[in-house]
Parts: C-alpha cells; structure tokens; sequence
C-alpha cells in the first residue's frame, strides 16, 4: 500500500511527549471530523529533518490555518523521550506543531511508507511525506523520493493544496 | 538466553556519529585485550538514564581507570543522530564515554536483555545493567531488576565490586 488521494488512514495508536511524560493518543481522535496536515520524517536530530523539514512547518503553520487547518502533525518512527527532547530542542510546540511518534513502526509500515538503512542505524523508519486528511480521508499527499527534501516540505506543500 | 559471567560476549555492529556522519563500530574491536566497562540502559533522554545511570558513570570514570578499565561504553537501543546529541547534552561524550547505539537491538536480543512497554513506546529496548567485559569475557554482571530503578547497575557499585 501507498498513500493515495481518496484513501482513508488506518487509525494507529501513536506516542507523544505530554506534561506528565509518556502518553498515547489514537489518530483516529486526531483526524475525525478535521482537517489536519501530517507529514513524516526519518527521524527526530536527523540532519535534514532537524534543519529543513520540520523547520518548513514551524515557518508556514500561520499560512496553513489560514487555509483551514486544524492541526500539523509531525510523525516519525521515535518513541515519546526523544520526541520531548527534540521539540524543545527545536521549538516545535511552541510553533505549533504536534510531534506524535510511531514507535513501533507500526503504521509507517501499514501505509508502505517504511524504509531501513542499517548503516546509519536506521530500522523501519519513514520516508518522507506530507499528507493533507479531511475527516480521516487523504485529499492531497506529495512523498518525497528517500534522501529527498523537497516536494514535502511546508512551502511546496502549501502551494500544492 | 541471559549473558552470564564467564560467557564471551558476541560480536556486535554498533552505529556512532563519526565525523563524516553516522558510521559502524565493532564490539570486538573494542574489547580485544582490553578491560572495559559496559553498560545498557532503556533509551537516551529517559529520567533515570540521564538523571542517574549515565551520571553515575561520568562520576566514577576516573576511579575506573585508576583500576585499569580502558574504556566505558554506554549502549542504547538508538541511532547514531540520538545518540551523538544525548552524549553531548548529558556530558557523558566529553567525559569520554563512548555512546554506542545498538539500533536494530541485535546486540541487547543475543544477550538476553531486551524488553518492551508499548506504553511508553518501547520496543526491543535494553534492560538496565551494567558489566566489567575482559579480553571480551564478561567477568562481572549486574542486572537492576527494574527498569526503573538505578543502584546495582550504576557506577559506584561495579567499581565496588573490582
């Protein structure tokens, strides 16, 4: 499977950093009735993901609540004690973007979206993509090609939709 | 299968930010005919590992050496970006201990000290413990019995023990 226009997201069960520490949320609560932009990345303090991807959200979150946007959700393959240590790190929250982690890998893995790269210690992580889901159905999606950060990032994704 | 005392531990591939970027290290390189220091712990940026175990090891690093240990490595079911920043924001990297990720968890399987809790988003991570490794034989072995918890496995207690 692939991420496809039309198509509906699994639900998954998904991690975050909250305010008394490790806790989980259903994406299913996340994406009913809304309008939410998800986009993914191989991994929290990842070069590219730190200086470019994640950064090109933080600078168009205003742009794309204009558009009607309820939330921007980050998700990576991460569990919930790096993902508190990398939005401080970045100011992520404080930006407006919500960091979820797919700890398990289990739904990158269910949307086809997952690679490995042994060499540089990455097992089953995500490729990366932005998605735009109105009420749990994708209705634009621009995956970039592995090592790629381009047609995914805030700026081509908000022109694209 | 739970790594003993007198077992030989089994070769590993760690990852670790080199200067070029992340890059593969071998266990045995490490430990052949050397006397090192070896301890395993949940994940970077986890409170007891970086409020404790990983402190009780910068702590004690010079008393380790004073009895002969070559090197200390810290390993964490991560990857080499995680690892590089947490050996820096803990001070245990220009403490000098060598911040290791086990990141498909191979290592932390084959010596029996894996575990999850999807709770808290960990899967095939490391038990807390810690170990004096000779010429690749490990020759002590300390196991916290939980997680959570951070006294038989920390520093002062292996260096104790030597």
């Amino acid at each position: 499977m692939t991420l496809t226009i039309g198509d509906s997201l699994p639900d998954a069960t998904l991690c975050y950093w909250g305010e008394n520490g490790p806790a989980t949320v259903q994406l299913s609560e996340k994406l009913g009735g809304r309008k939410v932009v998800l986009f993914a990345l191989p991994g929290a303090f990842t070069g590219t993901c730190s200086t470019s991807h994640l950064p090109s959200f933080m600078r168009t979150a205003e742009a794309f609540k204009v558009k009607g946007v309820e939330e921007i959700i980050c998700l990576s393959v991460n569990d919930p004690f790096v993902l508190g240590a990398w939005a401080e790190q970045t100011g992520a929250t404080a930006a407006g973007i919500t960091l979820l982690g797919d700890a398990d890998g289990s739904f990158t893995k269910a949307i086809g979206m997952d690679f490995t790269a042994p060499p540089i210690g990455l097992i089953g992580r995500s490729n990366r993509y932005a998605t735009l889901v109105e009420d749990g159905k994708i209705t634009a999606v621009s995956i970039d090609e592995p090592g790629v950060c381009d047609i995914s990032t805030g700026e081509r994704f908000l022109d694209a939709i | 299968m739970t790594i003993a005392v007198g077992d030989t531990l089994p070769d590993a591939t760690f990852v670790r930010m080199g200067p070029d970027g992340p890059e593969a290290i071998q266990l045995g390189d490490i430990v052949r005919g050397k006397k090192v220091v070896l301890f395993g712990l949940p994940g970077a940026f986890t409170p007891t590992c970086d409020a404790a175990h990983v402190p009780s090891f910068i702590r004690t690093k010079p008393q380790f050496e004073a009895k002969g240990v070559d090197a200390i490595v810290c390993v964490s079911v991560n990857d080499a970006h995680i690892m590089r920043l947490w050996g820096v924001n803990s001070g245990a990297t220009e403490a000098g201990i060598l911040m290791l990720g086990d990141a498909d968890s191979s290592f932390t399987k084959a010596i029996g000290m894996e575990f999850s809790n999807p709770k808290v988003g960990f899967y095939d991570r490391s038990k807390r413990y810690s170990m004096l490794v000779e010429d690749g034989v490990v020759t002590i072995l300390n196991e916290e019995p939980a997680t959570g918890q951070c006294e038989i496995s920390a520093g002062g207690t292996l260096l104790d023990q030597m």
